[in-house]
C-alpha cells in the first residue's frame, strides 16, 4: 500500500477526485480525508506498480490543479 | 560582467546614467560594444567611447553624441513619436492574420532522410494521402483568414506523390478566390526526385513557386538524404538536374533570375560542418542567390537520429562564420549570393523592418501567421506543431476543417498562449538582450526542446543559435569596412515576386 | 533514506537513491507559488511530481524519476533543471508584470486580428455567460490566471516596454 497525501491547500479536491476517476481500473484505490489533506491510499499487485500508479494518479491530480486554477 | 561587457576591465565604475535614454548592449568584438535602444536602433562604440557615454562625458555636437543622438540613445534628444513609429514599423505584421497555409498532401515520400522534420510514411501508406473532400475544406478554411494574401504551402511527406490532390488543391482554390479576390500565391517544397515535364509544365503554367533541399555535396547529400536506387543513382543529382532545369524555364520566360529561380534550403548535419566552402560552393555553381545554413531541428526522426548527426552549436557557428565570410568574399568578386538568415536579420537591423519570416518574429507566426493542415483535415499552429502530432505530442492541435470554425481556431486557447509566450519582452534574459527587437523564439521550439513554450534562453540551442549570428554580424559591421557593408546592405534588399501572385 | 550526491545541504534538496526520488525544498518569499507551479507542469511529462507544505513558508517539490534506479546524475539534472525552470519562472512572472501592457496590447491586437469580427452566426451561436479561459496547456498559466479575463487593457504604444 501507498499513502498519498495532498495537502488541501495545494490541490483541488474535484482534482483528486478526477484522478481517482481515471485511474481506478488500474488497482483498489481508497480515498479519504483528513482537515488539511486528501488522502489516497493505493493498492496494487507489486510495490512497483503501486509506485507507478500512485505516482501517475498524482501527476494528473496536479496537472488537472494547475490547469483548473488557471482557468478561474 | 554584463553581455560580456567587463566594466572593471574598461574602467566603466562609477558610470552615470543620468544622460542615457534606456538601452541594452553587448560585446560583439574586442573594442567594440554595441548599444541597442528601445525602438531598436543601434550604435557601436569603441573602449574610449563606451568610457565617455559610461561617465556621461558626451559633449554636445561631438561626433560621439551625433552618433548617439543618431541611435536615440540619449535622455534629453530622446524621440518619442520617432521611437513609437519604428516600434510599429518593427511589428506592421501583427494583426494582419495567418498568411502561410502549409497543407500536408501526404505523408507518403521516396525519400527516407535521416533527420526527416516530417516524420514520412512508406510510399504505400496510401492512407496518409488527403482526400478531395478534405482538401477542399482545408482550401476554404485557408480562404477564410482576414489576411488579404494567401499562401499555400504542399508539404509532405513529398507532394509531388500526390500531385493529383495538389492539382485539385489549386484549381479549387483559383476557382474560389475568383469571388474573393485575395492575393494567392502557391508553394511546393519537394525533394524533386519525382519531377518529369509534365509535372514541371503544370507548375510553371499554375506559377507555383518551388522549393528544394540541397545539402551541399553529393557524398552528404546522399548520406543524409537516402534515395532508393529504383528512383535514381544518385537524389542529388536528380535535385539539381531538375533544379538548373526549372531555373532555366524561368529564363526562358523572361523572367529575371535574380529574382526567379528555385529556393533550396540547408539543413547542417556534422557531416557538412567542415563542408562549408564546398557547400557555398555547390549552391553558387547552380546560379542560385540565397543560402539558407539552416541548423538541425529537434523535430521529426532528428529527435531520434540526434547523436549520430547533432553537434554542439558553438561548432555551427565556426561553421556558419566560415561560410559567410566566404560567401561575403565572393560578393566581392561579383557573385550574387546572400545567406537568408544575416539577410533577416540584417533587414531587421539595418532597415528598421521586419522581413516577416515566422520563426524569427515576435510574435512568432504559430496560429497568427501561419495554419499547418495534415492529410486528415486536423489543424495545427504550424507545420511544427503538426510535426510534433506525428511524434504524439498533441499540444498544438488547434481543431480541424470538418467542426471547427475559423474563429475558434485562431481564438483557440493555444493561440493565445503561444502568442504570449513568443514575445521575448516578457522572457528572462530576452528582456535585457541587445538584440531582443530583431530576433524571435518559436514557442513550439521551446515546448520541445525544453518543456515549456516559454523556454529557458540560457539552455536554449536556438538562443545560441540566434545570438550566434548577431554576435558576428554586429562584428562585421564594427570592422567598420565600407565594402562589406554596403554588401550586407544590399542583402536586405525585398523584392516582391510578382509573377507568382494570382488574383492581386 | 537520504543520501549526500547533491551539492546542496539537505535543508535545500536531498535525494533518495532507493525511490529514485529528490525532494526540493522552496523557501516561498523567494518563490511565489505560482511559479512552482509553473514549474512543476513542465516536468509532469518527465517523472513523477507531488507538492506539500511541510512547514508555513516553506513547499517541498518531490520528482521521482518515472523507472526505478535513475541513476545519481539523472537525480541531480532533474534538481538542476527543476531549479532553473522555477527561476525562470518566478523571474518571468515579475517582468511579465513589468512589461504586462505591451504584451497584453500586441496579444490581442495579433489575435483580434486574425480572428476579424464575428459573424451574425458567431453572434448567434454566442455564449455570453462568463466564458471561463481554457487553456489546455497550461502553459500560460501564471499570465492567464491573472491577466486572462480583464477587458481591454488601455491603449499602451509599444514604447513603453521597458
Ligand atoms: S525530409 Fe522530406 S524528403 Fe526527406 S524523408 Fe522527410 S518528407 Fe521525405
Ligand atoms: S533568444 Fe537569445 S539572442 Fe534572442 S533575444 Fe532572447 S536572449 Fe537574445
Amino acid at each position: 500500500m501507498r499513502e498519498l497525501r495532498f495537502p488541501k491547500e495545494l490541490y483541488l479536491g474535484e482534482q483528486v477526485d478526477a484522478a481517482l476517476n481515471v485511474f481506478a481500473r488500474f488497482g483498489r484505490l481508497e480515498r479519504d480525508e483528513d482537515e488539511l489533506t486528501w488522502i489516497v491510499r493505493v493498492h496494487a499487485a507489486s510495490a512497483a506498480k503501486e509506485r507507478r500508479l500512485a505516482g501517475e494518479l498524482a501527476n494528473y491530480a496536479l496537472g488537472a490543479t494547475i490547469r483548473a486554477r488557471g482557468e478561474r | 560582467m554584463s553581455a560580456g561587457v567587463d566594466f572593471a576591465a574598461l574602467g566603466l565604475e562609477g558610470l552615470r546614467v543620468d544622460h542615457a535614454a534606456p538601452f541594452r548592449m553587448r560585446r560583439v568584438a574586442e573594442g567594440a560594444t554595441v548599444l541597442t535602444a528601445l525602438d531598436g536602433r543601434f550604435a557601436i562604440l569603441d573602449d574610449d567611447e563606451l568610457r565617455a557615454f559610461a561617465r556621461g562625458e558626451v559633449e554636445e555636437g561631438s561626433p560621439l553624441f551625433e552618433k548617439l543622438a543618431g541611435a536615440n540613445l540619449l535622455a534629453d534628444s530622446f524621440d518619442v513619436p520617432a521611437a513609437a513609429e519604428m516600434l510599429r514599423a518593427r511589428r506592421s505584421f501583427v494583426g494582419a492574420g495567418p498568411n502561410l497555409h502549409v497543407f500536408v498532401v501526404t505523408l507518403r515520400c521516396n525519400t527516407s532522410c535521416v533527420y526527416c522534420h516530417a516524420s514520412r510514411a512508406n510510399m504505400d501508406a496510401v492512407h496518409t494521402d488527403m482526400t478531395p473532400e478534405v482538401a477542399e475544406k482545408c482550401v476554404d478554411f485557408a480562404l477564410s483568414t482576414t489576411n488579404p494574401s494567401v499562401t499555400i504551402e504542399f508539404q509532405g511527406g513529398e507532394p509531388l506523390v500526390a500531385f493529383d490532390v495538389m492539382k485539385h488543391v489549386i484549381e479549387y482554390a483559383l476557382e474560389r478566390n475568383a469571388n474573393l479576390g485575395k492575393e494567392l500565391e502557391f508553394t511546393l517544397v519537394s525533394n524533386l526526385s519525382l519531377m518529369d515535364e509534365e509535372k514541371l509544365a503544370y507548375l510553371i503554367d499554375r506559377r507555383v513557386q518551388i522549393c528544394t533541399s540541397i545539402d551541399g555535396p553529393a557524398d552528404v547529400h546522399d548520406q543524409m538524404r537516402k534515395l532508393p536506387k529504383a528512383y535514381g543513382e544518385s537524389g542529388h543529382a536528380l535535385t539539381l538536374e531538375w533544379t538548373r532545369r526549372i531555373n532555366e524555364r524561368y529564363r526562358e520566360m523572361g523572367l529575371d533570375e535574380t529574382l526567379y529561380h528555385v529556393e533550396a534550403l540547408v539543413t547542417t548535419t556534422r557531416a557538412l560542418l567542415p563542408r562549408w566552402k564546398e557547400l557555398v560552393d555547390t549552391y553558387v555553381d547552380l546560379g542560385c542567390r540565397a543560402l539558407f545554413l539552416r541548423p538541425l531541428d529537434p523535430f521529426g526522426f532528428a529527435d531520434k537520429t540526434g547523436d549520430r548527426i547533432d553537434y554542439p552549436r558553438e561548432e555551427y557557428l565556426e561553421y556558419y562564420r566560415r561560410a559567410v565570410d566566404y560567401v561575403i568574399e565572393l560578393n566581392r568578386e561579383g557573385v550574387e549570393i546572400l545567406e537568408r538568415y544575416a539577410a533577416i536579420f540584417l533587414t531587421k537591423i539595418l532597415r528598421g523592418e521586419d522581413p516577416n519570416f515566422l520563426d524569427i518574429r515576435q510574435p512568432a507566426g504559430a496560429g497568427i501567421g501561419q495554419l499547418a493542415y495534415n492529410y486528415d483535415g486536423q489543424i495545427f499552429t504550424c507545420d511544427e506543431g503538426r510535426m510534433l502530432h506525428e511524434m504524439g505530442d498533441d499540444s498544438f492541435r488547434l481543431g480541424d476543417v470538418h467542426t471547427s470554425s475559423y474563429r475558434d481556431v485562431v481564438g483557440h486557447p493555444t493561440v493565445r498562449a503561444v502568442v504570449i509566450a513568443g514575445q521575448l519582452a516578457g522572457l528572462p534574459d530576452c528582456n535585457d538582450c541587445a538584440y531582443q527587437l530583431y530576433c524571435g523564439v518559436p514557442p513550439v521550439h521551446s515546448h520541445k526542446t525544453q518543456g515549456s513554450i516559454f523556454g529557458r534562453m540560457r539552455e536554449s540551442t536556438l538562443c545560441q543559435v540566434h545570438k550566434g549570428i548577431q554576435d558576428y554580424l554586429f562584428a562585421k559591421l564594427a570592422e567598420g569596412d565600407a565594402e562589406t557593408r554596403a554588401i550586407l546592405e544590399r542583402w536586405t534588399t525585398i523584392r516582391p515576386r510578382e509573377h507568382f501572385l494570382h488574383g492581386a | 533514506m537520504s543520501e549526500q550526491i547533491l551539492a546542496v545541504p539537505d535543508a535545500i534538496a536531498r535525494a533518495d537513491m532507493g525511490d529514485g526520488s529528490v525532494e526540493l525544498f522552496v523557501d516561498e518569499s523567494l518563490y511565489p507559488l505560482e511559479a512552482v507551479y509553473g514549474a512543476s507542469f513542465t516536468f509532469l511529462d518527465r517523472c513523477f511530481v507531488f507538492l506539500d507544505r511541510p512547514q508555513p513558508g516553506r513547499l517541498r517539490v518531490i520528482l521521482s524519476a518515472k523507472k526505478l534506479g535513475a541513476s545519481p546524475e539523472v537525480l541531480r539534472e532533474m534538481v538542476g533543471e527543476f531549479a532553473n525552470e522555477l527561476l525562470a519562472c518566478a523571474w518571468r512572472e515579475k517582468i511579465t508584470e513589468r512589461n504586462r501592457a505591451t504584451i497584453e496590447a500586441v496579444t490581442m491586437q495579433a489575435i483580434g486580428g486574425a480572428m476579424g469580427p464575428p459573424s451574425l452566426d458567431d453572434l448567434e451561436d454566442f455564449d455570453f455567460t462568463e466564458e471561463p479561459f481554457e487553456d489546455p496547456l497550461g502553459i500560460a498559466m501564471s499570465w492567464e490566471e491573472k491577466y486572462g479575463k480583464k477587458t481591454a487593457p488601455p491603449a499602451a504604444t509599444e514604447g513603453d516596454e521597458e
